[in-house]
């Protein structure tokens, strides 16, 4: 440290808040002796303009180094006092909060007296971090006002459509040979009934059209490197052996060619030719030949002639591309029941798939709009549409599929539409979800029609093997009593579920996916759109199942989202990132890569023989990586080993054995805390607590180390698992490594409750307020004695522990002892 | 309905579906017809075909090799129906005869050229018949007004001069191998072969007491024992070129089959240049592709070349 700390300490009234409960004079003549303090002073609202005033003229008048403010939670005005400082010219980082009103006067109100004694010690532990702060620089990076929107459905189409039209320029990725996505594939829509491909069409072709839209189909994203405003992703462009420039999509060669396939586009129902596009609407409209059917008769290329559109030697191309944001807009899958028996499906004909039934009644698709049954090619007189197969089932989907009613409540109608009296149409269900505007008139709609709503699952589908009807067996609720209906056509309305290569995606992008497969939001309430990755966006059906408006919206949503970053030139980035000293790390000398395999952000990278990195723009701060490298070669910014230990002697240096020294994360755990102290929620004064970004960051050595000093008790709290951890997986690092270490301590005579690990939200103040009561009375029944004894006996195994580091480490400069 | 691929297996036939909700096609397999060559092996472009060798027991004769197909890798192109000798195939779509490389012409019909003159036929001979391996002829005496009337009738009637031979040949099922043609002492036959070729026996190579090339041969004479040195020899006249003794041939190189020339009718296709280029010599591929001056494959190299240089 070059020059020697000068620490001013100002502490706030809050107007009563803080001074109705706490010694504001005793706390400010405690705060002077503590080390390196020069100037100690109070104020009735240090955040007010006249607080803010006071502490900046004495920052010049005492040219003051590193600053303090006691007053309330810094998840409140931290930000409103970096800036103040930074007013004085001070780097913004040389500024710590010591939390006294919700840790401690509004926590323990009735108890003026250990209020205050607890509010020096948060002072004292706030002085001990600021002496070793270090002046931190926002950095910013460049951004390439370029995006990219991988999946051309609706969602993606929308995201495309608008960020152009903002003027951006727009690579649209589509694995498939034609973007639409599933809505292409559909008859008519709910509620409105407007022919599916009539509106999507249009906005097909203005993308294909759009000046500022490239169109990259029958591609795959191979890899991403880079971070927001900065993304490099390498793609590949399968051979389509047609010349994109010189295909003008006439179809003469497909006419000639002899060798048909199933389409998948028409759900395997229908065929196409070898050379040809999947639906006559293609965006782009540009022919495919299938190598893996084609037997190179080479009549194509006698019909293409002139135009020599056809290549058979075209090879994979990859490109790289440039972009600032990536919008992912993959969408889903059906379900396709094979694997249940229950239901029929590939064994019986007429079983068919509610896409199977869009794709019958289309009038472009493969029977031109017949609805016929499979088993004898005719129109069937009664259908059942039997909800629910796969979703909302515990032993298979657990979700709910979200559009299923609605579709089936559309299809009846269309069956009713076209078919008048001559089909009965029947919907068996277990709950008509039919929210959202105008769904539940489109609902009525359909019993006006007379559709057979039967409430009840169905558990089985039998096969008259004569008529090759089929008889459905379900429990109907209004009766309460088992039914059986015979149809002769049943239409199974499947769960939606992830996108194939859903897995892919997330690994190349580095972005989580649920249990249920889907991707995961950053928020699932106020950040719907983003993923945790910056600059990496959801939209549609990918992140969960959406309708159309749904998917829509959200896909104008991302590009709204993009745009934030897309219109800067530069994106701000924060610096409390995690640096790795690159003489230190051990992977130049063994196969390490612990960081690579935790940071939840393909952040920190170790390729073989190379010291590992961490790219500055990924990282997200947690320090889960930090607290897991073996050789300690990673430093967390601002929130260091030096300055944490530090925190940690400043409060276990006197009576240690009465404390219970706390890891709070600050998204959760803290905030929990706060929240205990916001309501209230009495609880005794003998925590303290020590505020980590994440859970993940929380050194075993930390752990040790108060153990070591005689801490009473020790609480590792974090946010719930396995998904409310802001970093994603920081929470289960944590749980892993301090359940080991736990285990250890206890062999070794830690008694069990003495080193808790819990979770506690940032909802749960009262939870918060039970455990710290709970691990007091338990230190107290086990009694300053048993706790000393225990403590004796650890020491010298935590001193042997900690000694080898404490070797490669010069210990701190600044001591946290009083002068 | 989903798609599927059924395999249906009988004492006579085997036969394959691919069943869409709005289309069928279908590949059968005459057992009775199929001698397990290795034709439709070579020119399927899917591999689909599998000629599966019997394995041969102690003391037993060799057995055919057996046809399989795979449901899943054929794509009912039709490619093996026209190219099979013994025509012991059949594609159907939508439950109609109907070969899809045919109709597309993409690929040629093998041509089997038989004629026959029966003004030249003694009344009571039927030596074509009886020497037919595979049965495909019929020779009927017909009285005036067109009464069929059997040989020993025949014999007896006197006005031998108004009675008329016709004989009947199941050309479409023939593999042209001119056993007939031979044999008749009129020469009344004449049948010109699909297949034109090589087929040796290297007698240093072949073992001794092997004759299990002979034992498959669907066409008699066309290999032979000879007594004198109990060995196995060619006879390239009656030859049709099917290539079912090179499966089950034991040692390697004892039987060399080499296929020159494939009668056929005319298609520019490169499927067929293909399955001509695997089906014979690469020699042979390229002397058909010269007098047949430029074929489309010759064009497309010559185009992509093109398409080289100006880039
Ligand atoms: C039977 C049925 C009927 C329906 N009827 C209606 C209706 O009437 N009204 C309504 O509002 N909604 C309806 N829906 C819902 C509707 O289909 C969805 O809301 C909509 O398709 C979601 O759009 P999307 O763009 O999110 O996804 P999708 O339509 O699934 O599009 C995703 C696109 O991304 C591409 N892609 C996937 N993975 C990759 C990858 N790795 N790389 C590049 N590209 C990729 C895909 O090829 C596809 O083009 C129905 C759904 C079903 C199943
Ligand atoms: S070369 Fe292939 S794609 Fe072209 S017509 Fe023949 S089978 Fe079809
Ligand atoms: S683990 Fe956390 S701190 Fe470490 S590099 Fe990744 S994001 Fe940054
Ligand atoms: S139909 Fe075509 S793909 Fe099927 S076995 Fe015959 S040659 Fe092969």
């Amino acid at each position: 440290m070059a020059e020697t700390p000068r620490v001013g300490v100002f502490v706030c009234h809050c107007g009563l808040n803080i001074a109705g409960v706490i010694a504001i004079k005793e706390l400010i003549e405690y705060a002077k002796t503590l080390p390196y303090v020069v100037v100690a002073d109070d104020n009735r609202y240090s955040c007010a303009d006249p607080g803010q005033e006071q502490i900046r003229k004495s920052i010049e008048n005492n040219k003051l180094n590193r600053v303090v403010v006691a007053a309330c939670s810094p998840r409140m005005h931290e930000p409103t006092f970096r800036k103040c400082v930074m007013e004085t010219g001070l780097n913004p980082y040389f500024f710590e909060m010591a939390n006294i009103r919700e840790f401690s006067s509004w926590a323990h109100g009735d108890n003026p007296e250990q209020a205050t004694e607890k509010a020096k010690e948060i002072v004292k532990m706030a002085v001990a971090k600021a002496v070793l702060l270090q002046p931190l620089e926002a950095m910013e990076v460049p951004v390439t006002n370029k995006a990219m929107v991988l999946g051309g459905g609706i969602a993606g189409i929308c995201a495309a459509l608008d960020l152009a039209d903002m003027g951006f320029k727009v690579y649209m990725v589509e694995k498939g040979e034609s973007i639409g996505g599933h809505m292409a594939q559909l008859d008519k829509t709910f509620p409105t009934l407007d022919c599916s491909i009539c509106i999507e069409g249009p906005k097909m072709v203005d993308v294909s059209r759009h000046p500022n839209i490239e169109i990259i189909s029958f591609a795959d994203v191979l890899r991403v490197d880079g971070y927001v405003g900065n993304f490099k992703v390498k793609i590949r462009k399968n051979p389509r052996n047609v010349i994109a420039d010189n295909c003008t999509g006439c179809g003469e060669c497909r006419d000639v060619c002899p060798v048909e396939y199933p389409n998948e586009w028409d759900m395997d129902m229908g065929v196409r030719k070898t050379i040809s596009v999947p639906f006559d609407q293609a965006v782009p409209l540009v022919y495919t030949i299938n190598k893996d059917y084609c037997i190179e008769c080479y009549k194509c290329v006698d019909a293409c002639g002139a135009r020599q559109a056809i290549n058979f030697d075209q090879k994979p191309e990859e490109v790289e591309l440039d972009v600032g944001a990536v919008i992912i807009a993959t969408g889903f899958d059906i379900y396709l029941p094979t694997d249940d028996q229950r239901y029929g499906y590939g064994k019986y004909d007429n079983v068919i798939t509610a896409l199977e039934l869009e794709r019958l009644i289309l009038a472009a698709g493969p029977t031109r709009g017949k609805v016929v049954r499979a088993s004898d090619g005719k129109k069937p007189h009664s259908v059942a549409l039997i909800q629910c197969v796969g979703s909302r089932d515990v032993n298979k989907y657990e979700w709910c599929s979200g559009f299923c009613c609605m579709y089936a409540v559309k299809n009846a109608i269309l069956l009713k539409e076209k078919y008048k009296d001559d089909v009965e149409v029947y919907i068996l269900y277990m709950d008509m979800r039919t929210h959202f505007k105008g769904y539940e008139e489109f609902y009525r709609r359909a019993r006006e029609l007379g559709v057979n709503f039967i409430r009840g699952k169905a558990s089985q589908i039998l096969e008259d093997s004569k008529t090759k009807n089929l008889i459905i067996r379900a429990e109907d609720v209004a009766l309460g009593e088992p039914i059986e209906l015979e149809t002769e056509m049943a239409v199974l309305c499947t769960a939606a579920i992830a996108k194939k290569g859903s897995d892919e995606v997330a690994r190349i992008f580095s972005i989580s996916r649920g249990t249920d497969g889907f991707f995961m939001e950053s928020h699932p309430k106020l950040k719907p759109i983003d993923t945790p990755v910056d600059g990496i966006l959801l939209a549609g059906a990918c992140q969960a199942p959406k309708d159309i408006p749904y998917s829509v919206s959200q896909g104008s949503g991302a590009a709204g989202r993009a745009a934030t970053i897309l219109s800067k030139p530069k994106w701000k980035i924060e610096p409390i990132i995690a640096v790795v000293d690159q003489e230190t790390c051990q992977n130049t000398r063994v196969k390490c890569a612990i960081c690579q395999k935790v940071c939840p952000y393909g952040a920190a990278s170790a390729p073989e023989n190379q010291p590992a990195r961490v790219t500055p723009a990924m990282c997200h701060g947690c320090g889960t990586c930090v607290a897991e490298c073996p050789t300690d070669a990673i430093t967390q910014m601002h929130f260091t080993d030096e300055q944490i230990m530090n925190q940690i002697n400043a409060a276990l240096e006197a009576n240690p054995e009465e404390k219970i020294l706390g890891f709070l994360c600050n998204w959760c755990s803290y905030a929990g805390a706060d929240l205990a102290g916001t309501s209230r929620f009495e609880h005794p004064p003998t925590l303290r607590a020590i505020r980590v970004m994440c859970s993940g960051r929380v050194d075993r050595d930390f752990v040790l180390e108060a153990f070591r000093e005689g801490a009473g008790m020790v609480l590792v709290a974090a946010c719930h698992l396995p998904y409310d951890c802001h970093y994603i997986s920081g929470n289960v690092w944590m749980t892993k490594r301090m359940q080991a270490l736990k285990g250890m301590l206890e062999k070794l005579g830690l008694s069990p409750e003495r080193f808790r690990i819990d979770y506690i939200s940032a909802a749960e103040g009262s939870k918060f307020a039970e455990v710290i009561t709970e691990m007091t009375e338990q230190m107290k029944a086990l009694g300053k004695d048993r706790i000393l004894a225990e403590n004796e006996k650890l020491r010298p195994i935590i001193d042997r522990m900690l000694a080898r580091k404490k070797a490669k480490k010069a210990a701190p400069t600044i001591s946290a002892s009083s002068k | 309905m989903p798609l599927k691929e059924l395999k249906t297996d009988t004492e006579n036939t085997l036969t394959i579906e691919r069943i869409l909700h709005t289309k069928r096609y279908s590949l059968t397999l005459d057992k009775t017809l199929c001698v397990g060559c290795e034709i439709c092996q070579i020119t399927c472009p899917r591999e689909a075909i599998e000629i599966k060798k019997t394995p041969k027991k102690n003391g037993e004769k060799a057995q055919r090799p057996i046809f399989d197909v795979s449901e899943q890798k054929c794509s009912y192109c039709g490619m093996c129906e026209p190219i099979c000798p013994f025509s012991a195939l059949e594609v159907r779509v939508d439950g109609q005869r109907m070969v899809p490389v045919l109709e597309k012409e993409s690929f040629p019909k093998l041509i089997r050229e038989i004629e026959v003159d029966p003004t030249k036929c003694d009344i009571d001979c039927i030596d074509c018949q009886e020497v037919c391996p595979l049965n495909l002829i019929s020779v009927k005496i017909l009285a005036p007004g067109g009464k069929e009337i059997s040989p020993e009738e025949a014999r007896s009637m006197p006005n031998k001069e108004n009675l008329k031979v016709k004989v009947n040949i199941e050309k479409n099922l023939s593999p042209c191998c001119r056993l007939c043609e031979l044999k008749c002492p009129k020469g009344a036959i004449h049948v010109r072969k699909i297949m034109h070729g090589i087929l040796r026996i290297n007698l240093e190579k072949c073992p001794d007491g092997c004759q299990d090339c002979l034992d498959v041969c669907p066409i008699p004479g066309a290999l032979y024992l000879d007594e004198s040195d109990r060995k196995v020899h060619t006879n390239e006249t009656f030859c049709v070129f099917c290539g079912t003794c090179t499966i089950v041939c034991p040692v390697k190189e004892a039987l060399v089959l080499d296929r020159r020339t494939i009668h056929h009718t005319p298609v520019s296709s490169g499927a067929w240049n293909k399955a001509l280029e695997k089906l014979t010599s690469a020699k042979e591929y390229s002397k058909e592709a010269k007098t047949k001056a430029l074929t489309k494959a010759k064009k497309m190299a010559e185009k992509r070349l093109l398409l080289k240089e100006a880039s």
